[in-house]
């Protein structure tokens, strides 16, 4: 077998709303540029093979895996993670629904449940508790047993709801 | 909010909001300057000799720095031998790395260093390795059969524990007894599969001769401990620091082999290298758990009385030994006959090395005793025709009976079974639920509901190991130290995945100190910082660390007072209590502000001694250890309903109810997510999560897709309530927690299954419980 030296390509990323110029070989995972390139380690990796949900990040404001795309197939795109919640120092309805309702044990599936209900409820604003299951249920957590990640959810949701009717 | 009541309330965690913003700090997270990466050359065989090993091609690849075997690491290593001195216990011996024979698929035979993750792993691919395939023994009877291929040369038949036990003559009851029961359970082969996989990163100091070794470990300073002897080293010349941990259950206790030959290959480069596992290594080849093979026989009455009971249990432990290779099984044996008045009893346990991964403990790694127990209940009721229910109440511990000592000498004290069992058949709706299951049995709808007691051995202080003749301690040391400014720092030896153990140990210090919990900060994880303590096993965070955090926090309170008490010229500090930092004075009834406080307190005992009592040292701050009872129980009674679906063999797990006696609740909120953890974990187990070796030893579950771990839409809504009756036995009054949901959630869904299936006159004894096997059970039946 022989391992071929692979070409590096230059490539923008915009993350978060900033730009980051990175040089990557092809095969690198946009998990690992996020990690290591841009320094952005709040996109954890469980898997690598797409099952547990934990890298999940928004592409162009959907939600993807980061570990199954290449670094190099996002020239031009839009990637937001975990670091853009909570930027401005204050958590989401999301994120204060989770630490109230203790939604999160150890926290490393988190960030990627963040991300993946988020952008959920976004197209969801009025869920129903077998909603929220299904939605969640591409995202593994091995310690809340679900239950509380699932409250959270419908809180945020009827916080939400009630910032729309106050016209917030 | 008084300082006095600050345990027991649910504080929010304040570990959450770095975790909820991406500023967790997990081992992978972590940079390292310089630092290089590596990636282990795997075993394809189950067993094989390794005849040659090529590694030309791989370290020619640009970045690579070296390959190294088992022959270069046993240099710079001591072997692990495990033999403690237990009878019907073999020893067994393994070096760093395989030096001429693998024993399971994923068995590590080289070690790729490398600049990068990407080329450690193109390099690993190139390393040649010739094997000679030998036969392979992947299961308890292949490994015991006549002629068996020995994994080790010294493990006859490889058979590598046999124990038995006996009290009140039990075979002459069963051979004399008009009834007799006999039940079987096969429990299968599970992985802890924490959501951050393993890893490690090392830093050899040359200069201070010096190792730093950052990992996610459960029991920091018995790792640090074993780490230094493997490497040669005084345990001063080792730090332990753990970061965030990704959850561990278990699978993060012992020094794996992986972790010491990154430790050992820092120390030869004197550069520093990481290594982070992938899932497909964490699936084959990390840890696993919990294959073992039950079966009961009953004496019994035809009231259902148990008269004597027997247990025969068969383990398949897997190739490596980085535990007593008996220690989970005899706790299953030791505890089975749990909430029950049986006064003979007698156990077999065999337990067999296998070619495959080894074993350990697992989030309740005695979990199948309450299905054992509890299915064999179960079967006596269907024998005689009874209600379950009533076969339990017949044999149930009653209070009248406690202090209850169990024919293997364990103690129940403090626990409630017959309390949890009676408020649960209330609370989980029992008798409306039989009057819906028989409705619903006319329309071709089958459900079930089953039950589970459970006693839950937890703590596990140094005299259980003493009496089990494990070896170690069960104590757990802790500090509490008020600073000059007043500011207060606490450590203690365990270390925490997910616990809340900054929260709750906070709350714990505040209260036996007398301050607020947001002024008190927990250190863990660092073994320069932390007291040598047993880490996080055996659910005793609580009972053992809480404990000491208490005992320490209030001996560091009776000297601020002293203090406080001669600051104020009052001879005695009798009259002195601390609340929130205030020092206040009992005045008529009263108690009211004396105007010292605890910041003022410290002041003096660091920076103006000249001040203190006569006798009393400069500084304000206390370290203890505690050891804990040999055990301490909490107990529980679950329910669980299912809706099986005859045609497919799918189950559905409606609704789970709990009531549970842990004790002394120290954060309601915190224990009712480890409650739910624990039931979600054994749910999972039962229905679905299987790893599942071939004939041949091949791992056929290397990714998630394979093996499959419950989401939000399996696990069904949970309630739990707590009864929580104090311990008298332990300073803090909690029993222990977060293991026996596990147990209890396995035993009642099997059970619930079981009942839902009973009209087609079937019983499942193997789990999972899949639809492929509940099918096979149903087949010619429906």
């Amino acid at each position: 077998m022989i391992v071929e030296a692979y070409e590096r390509l230059p490539i923008a990323l915009t993350v978060n709303g900033r730009s980051y110029d990175v040089t990557v070989e092809p095969r690198r995972l946009l998990s690992d540029v996020l990690r290591e390139d841009c320094g952005l380690t709040g996109t954890h990796v469980g898997c690598e093979h797409g099952v547990c949900g934990a890298c999940t990040v928004l592409i162009d404001g959907r939600p993807a895996r980061s570990c199954l795309t290449y670094a190099v197939q996002m020239q031009g795109a839009s990637i937001t993670t975990i670091e853009h919640h909570g930027a401005s120092g204050e958590l989401s309805a999301l994120q204060q629904a989770l630490h109230e309702r203790h939604g999160l044990q150890c926290g490393f599936c988190t960030p990627g449940i963040v991300m993946t209900m988020q952008a959920w409820l976004d197209e969801n604003p009025e869920p129903t508790e077998e909603g929220v299951r299904e939605a969640l249920s591409g995202n593994i957590c091995r310690c809340t047993g679900y239950q509380n990640i699932v409250d959270a959810v419908l809180v945020a949701a009827g916080r939400q709801a009630d910032m729309r009717k106050a016209g917030k | 909010m008084s300082s006095a009541e600050i345990i027991g309330k649910p504080l929010l965690r304040r570990e959450d909001r770095r975790l909820l913003v991406g500023q967790g700090r997990y081992l992978d997270d972590l940079a390292v300057p310089g630092a290089l990466h590596v990636c282990f050359v795997r075993s394809p065989y189950a067993h094989a000799r390794i005849v040659s090993i090529d590694a030309s091609a791989a370290v020619e690849i640009e970045g690579v720095v070296g390959v190294f075997t088992g022959v270069e690491l046993a240099e710079w290593t001591t072997p692990l031998r495990m033999a403690p001195a237990i009878e019907g216990l073999l020893p067994v011996e393994s070096t760093a790395l395989p030096l001429d024979k693998v024993l399971f698929i994923g068995d590590p035979v080289a070690c790729v260093v490398a600049r990068d993750r990407y080329i450690a792993e193109d390099a690993a691919a190139l390393v040649e390795v010739d094997y000679e395939a030998l036969e392979a023994a992947a299961s308890f009877d292949a490994a015991v059969a006549d002629g068996a291929p020995l994994l080790y040369d010294d493990v006859p038949g490889n058979l590598v524990s046999h124990q038995a036990f006996s009290s009140g003559a039990p075979e002459n009851i069963l051979d004399t007894a008009e009834i007799v029961v006999e039940a079987a359970f096969h429990q299968h082969r599970v992985t802890h599969a924490p959501m951050e996989t393993r890893g490690c990163i090392a830093e050899w100091d040359e200069g201070q001769q010096r190792l730093t070794f950052r990992l996610g470990s459960q029991a920091p300073h018995p790792l640090r401990s074993q780490l230094a002897r493997r490497l040669m080293l005084e345990e001063s010349q080792v730090r332990i620091i753990c970061p965030d941990i990704g959850g561990a259950f278990g699978q993060k206790i012992a020094l794996l082999r992986e972790e010491l030959v990154v430790a050992a290959l820092s120390r030869h480069l004197r550069r520093p290298v990481r290594w982070l596992e992938d899932r497909m290594e964490n699936l084959l080849a990390a840890v696993h758990a919990r294959q073992e093979s039950c079966r009961t026989r009953a004496a019994v009455s035809p009231d259902g009385r148990i008269l004597a009971l027997t247990l025969s249990m068969d383990v398949d432990f897997g190739a490596y030994c980085f535990y007593p290779a008996n220690y989970m099984a005899r706790v299953v044996a030791m505890i089975l006959t749990g909430p029950y008045r049986i006064s003979s009893y007698g156990y077999d346990v065999k337990v067999a090395l296998t070619n495959k991964c080894g074993s350990g403990p697992m989030r309740a790694p005695m979990a199948i005793a309450s299905w054992v127990m509890e299915g064999t209940i179960e079967a006596i009721a269907r024998r005689l025709g009874l209600d379950p229910v009533a076969v339990r109440r017949v044999n149930l511990l009653r209070d009248a009976d406690l202090p209850y000592a169990m024919q293997t000498g364990e103690v129940a004290g403090d626990i409630t079974p017959a309390q949890c069992l009676d408020r649960l058949l209330a609370d989980a709706e029992y008798d409306a639920f039989r009057k819906r299951q028989a409705e619903d049995r006319e329309r071709g709808v089958y459900r079930g509901l089953g039950l589970c007691s459970v006693v839950e051995p937890s703590t596990y202080g140094s005299a259980f190991y003493k009496a089990a003749a494990i070896p170690g301690s069960g104590h757990e040391a802790g500090w509490v130290k008020v600073e000059p400014s007043g500011a207060v720092n606490a450590s203690v030896g365990l270390m925490g995945s997910g616990h809340g153990y900054e929260t709750v140990f906070a709350q714990v210090v505040a209260e036996g100190l007398g301050v607020d919990a947001e002024t008190v900060r927990i250190h863990m994880g660092d073994t320069d910082v932390a007291p040598y303590g047993m880490g996080t096993r055996g659910a005793r965070g609580a009972t053992a660390g809480g404990s000491v955090l208490l005992l320490a926090a209030q001996a560091v309170r009776r000297k601020a007072l002293t203090i406080a008490a001669s600051m104020l010229n009052l001879n005695t500090a009798d009259e002195l209590q601390l609340q929130a930092g205030r020092v206040q004075r009992r005045l008529a009834d009263q108690w009211s502000d004396t105007g010292v406080t605890l910041a003022s307190i410290a002041h003096v005992a660091y920076l103006d001694p000249l001040r203190l009592p006569e006798g009393l040292e400069p500084g304000l701050e206390a370290h203890r250890a505690y050891d804990p009872p040999p055990m301490t129980y909490s107990n529980a009674a679950h329910a669980c309903e299912v809706l099986v679906d005859v045609r497919t063999g799918k189950v559905t797990v409606e609704r789970h109810t709990v009531v549970e006696d842990c004790g002394r609740v120290l954060n309601p909120m915190i224990v009712e997510g480890q409650q739910h953890g624990a039931i979600a974990m054994g749910l999972s187990g039962a229905l679905l999560e299987e790893v599942v070796y071939d004939e041949d030893g091949q791992n056929l579950t290397g990714s998630f897709a394979d093996y499959s771990i419950a989401t939000a839409v399996e696990i069904p809504p949970m309630r739990v309530i707590n009864l929580g009756k104090p311990s008298s036995s332990t300073p803090i009054g909690s029993k222990g927690m977060s293991e026996g949901g596990v147990m209890g959630a396995i035993g009642a869904v099997t059970n619930a299954v079981n009942d839902a299936l009973a009209p087609f006159g079937v019983v499942a004894e193997r789990l999972p419980l899949s639809p492929q096997y509940l099918r096979s059970l149903l087949r010619g039946k429906t």
